[in-house]
């Protein structure tokens, strides 16, 4: 189990699971959020899709993610969690 | 659930407001933006010696001042503090309404001192005056309780105290034109600049700054210790200025408000050069230049600011202090944000049920910027000539070219919003 699953959170925390590479932002000051999950889809090459655990609707993050042509998909989620499913776009 | 990010966004949880809020406030300080230029040219025999007083220099101050900034400010702030507050507006209606008082009423003030109209002034000055402490009370209602970035919820917060000393020596100098002054002209006015420009406006550049800097580069937040020693020093600044302008020991007490106050602009500036050399994104165009020119422009007002305190020996110094604080700083500032957020907040706002979103540089228009970005600096360039010469014809021809770079940046808005709502397959 990891650190995430557990309850135990690092802002900005990564790690890989069956469903893509997870990042959990939820405990960071803005634009913290928006910088580490750019970051993190800037780094990624292939089809690969970004599971995103934050605290709250991203919507500086949308922009951003249409100008590199990515989407979301929010997801099913803990409650108080918001989760997002982020892939490049067909 | 799968949607595009931005149809994601009319969530019943979504902080945004409806565009037509925030785009009602940037459309009207677009045309007040050229109308200010166009009294700037009925009165450019009187710029370049300006120090105050009813005409039409006046009347294009505060076309700038109330008509573009602090109308800007108010769509702006309603849009972007409840991202820093994590608390939405309560009211959608509010801000409507606020709307509709205070631009009739900056038209009534401007009218009233251009003509000069005391009486349109006095009651263009109370409506401007009901629609900000409208305002006032929606902003401190979202900033009670909040839970979010300390530093720009206590920028926030001390604008909101600069904003009613400077509605109250408002009405005093409105009411001194009718006869019925509060306060004594000369405090009134000196509080009035002080609190108006660097307080409320000042104080809400330097705080949505935290947010929108970082932002625009991809930057790590601010360091918020550094942040809160430059709002310390900031606050220091306007109550020694405050304290000095109601007879204390006046002129070593400005002198120690401009110290304090360039203090906390090199920590301001720091904080944000930081930002803007850390960030993923360097290549950030004409908008991050002309923040830049525009906090030379703040530094250059505090330099000026002290040559009128000292009585320095030329008789245009209180006219280069209006010019760099409120044309050089300010206005160069909030044009810079606002050709980036413009874009950025049209995206965020396109109507559900597009296949794909829009991209804020499908939505920008960049000719229109570029034309307005030589318009803009060479006006500030000919009026600084003007007001150094004494020139009546670099005043004219300073509005002229002011007025050209407001009709592009008035394009620029207008193609935003046409692209905004066109269908999709023309976005």
């Amino acid at each position: 189990m990891t650190s995430a699953e557990a309850g135990i959170r690092t802002p900005g925390r990564r790690w890989v699971a069956a469903d893509g590479i997870h990042i959990d932002v939820r405990g960071l000051s803005p634009p913290g959020p928006l910088v580490a999950i750019l970051e993190l889809v800037g780094s990624i090459s292939d089809a690969t899709p970004v599971i995103v655990h934050h605290e709250r609707d991203p919507q500086m993050l949308y922009p951003e993610l249409a100008e590199i042509g990515w989407t979301a998909e929010r997801i099913d989620s803990d409650p108080g969690e918001i989760r997002l499913k982020l892939e490049r776009a067909t | 659930m799968r949607v595009s990010g931005i149809a994601f966004l009319g969530g019943a949880a979504s902080r945004l407001l409806p565009a037509s809020i925030p785009f009602r406030f940037f459309g009207a300080a677009a045309i007040y933006h050229l109308l200010a230029w166009i009294a700037l040219l009925a009165g450019a025999t009187d710029v370049p010696r300006f120090a105050g007083g009813l005409g039409w220099p006046l009347a294009a101050l505060h076309l700038v001042t109330l008509g573009v900034l602090v109308m800007t400010a108010i769509g702006a702030s309603l849009q972007l503090l409840p991202v820093a507050t994590r608390r939405p507006v309560e009211s959608h209606r509010w801000p409507a309404v606020i709307w509709w008082i205070y631009t009739p009423g900056v038209a009534a003030v401007a009218l009233g001192m251009g003509l000069p109209a005391p009486i349109l002034l006095g009651g263009g000055a109370a409506a401007v005056s009901v629609a900000l402490a409208g305002y006032a009370v929606l902003l401190a209602r979202n900033l009670l309780g909040a839970d979010g970035m300390p530093v720009v919820i206590a920028h926030g917060s001390a604008a909101l105290g600069a904003l009613f000393v400077a509605l109250v020596t408002a009405i005093s100098l409105a009411g001194a034109y009718l006869g019925v002054p509060l306060l004594g002209r000369g405090m009134a006015l000196d509080l009035h600049v002080t609190f108006a420009a660097y307080g409320f406006m000042g104080l809400l550049a330097l705080g949505l700054s935290y947010i929108l800097v970082p932002m625009f580069a991809l930057a790590a937040a601010s360091d918020e210790r550094r942040a809160r020693q430059s709002l310390g020093l900031a606050l220091a600044a306007l109550l020694l200025a405050a304290v000095g302008a109601a007879g204390v020991a006046p002129q070593p007490l400005l002198l120690a408000a401009v110290g304090t106050g360039a203090a906390a602009v090199a920590l301001h500036w720091r904080q944000m050069n930081i930002a803007l050399k850390t960030g993923m994104r360097r290549n950030l165009g004409r908008s991050v230049t002309l923040m830049k020119i525009a906090w030379a422009c703040l530094a250059a007002s505090l330099a000026a600011g002290l040559g009128v305190a000292l009585n320095a020996p030329f008789e245009g110094m209180a006219a280069l202090f209006g010019l760099l604080l409120i044309g050089g700083w300010l206005l160069t500032f909030l044009l810079g944000v606002l050709q980036r957020i413009v874009p950025f907040l049209a995206s965020m706002h396109r109507a559900p049920g597009h296949r794909r979103p829009p991209t804020p540089s499908s939505l920008t228009a960049e000719r229109p910027l570029a034309i307005h970005y030589a318009c803009h600096l060479t006006a500030l360039s000919l009026l600084m000539g003007a007001i150094i010469a004494d020139s009546r014809w670099l005043a004219v021809a300073g509005a002229l070219t002011g007025g050209a770079g407001a009709v592009a940046f008035g394009s620029f808005l207008a193609t935003v919003r046409r692209r905004m709502f066109a269908p999709e397959d023309t976005a």
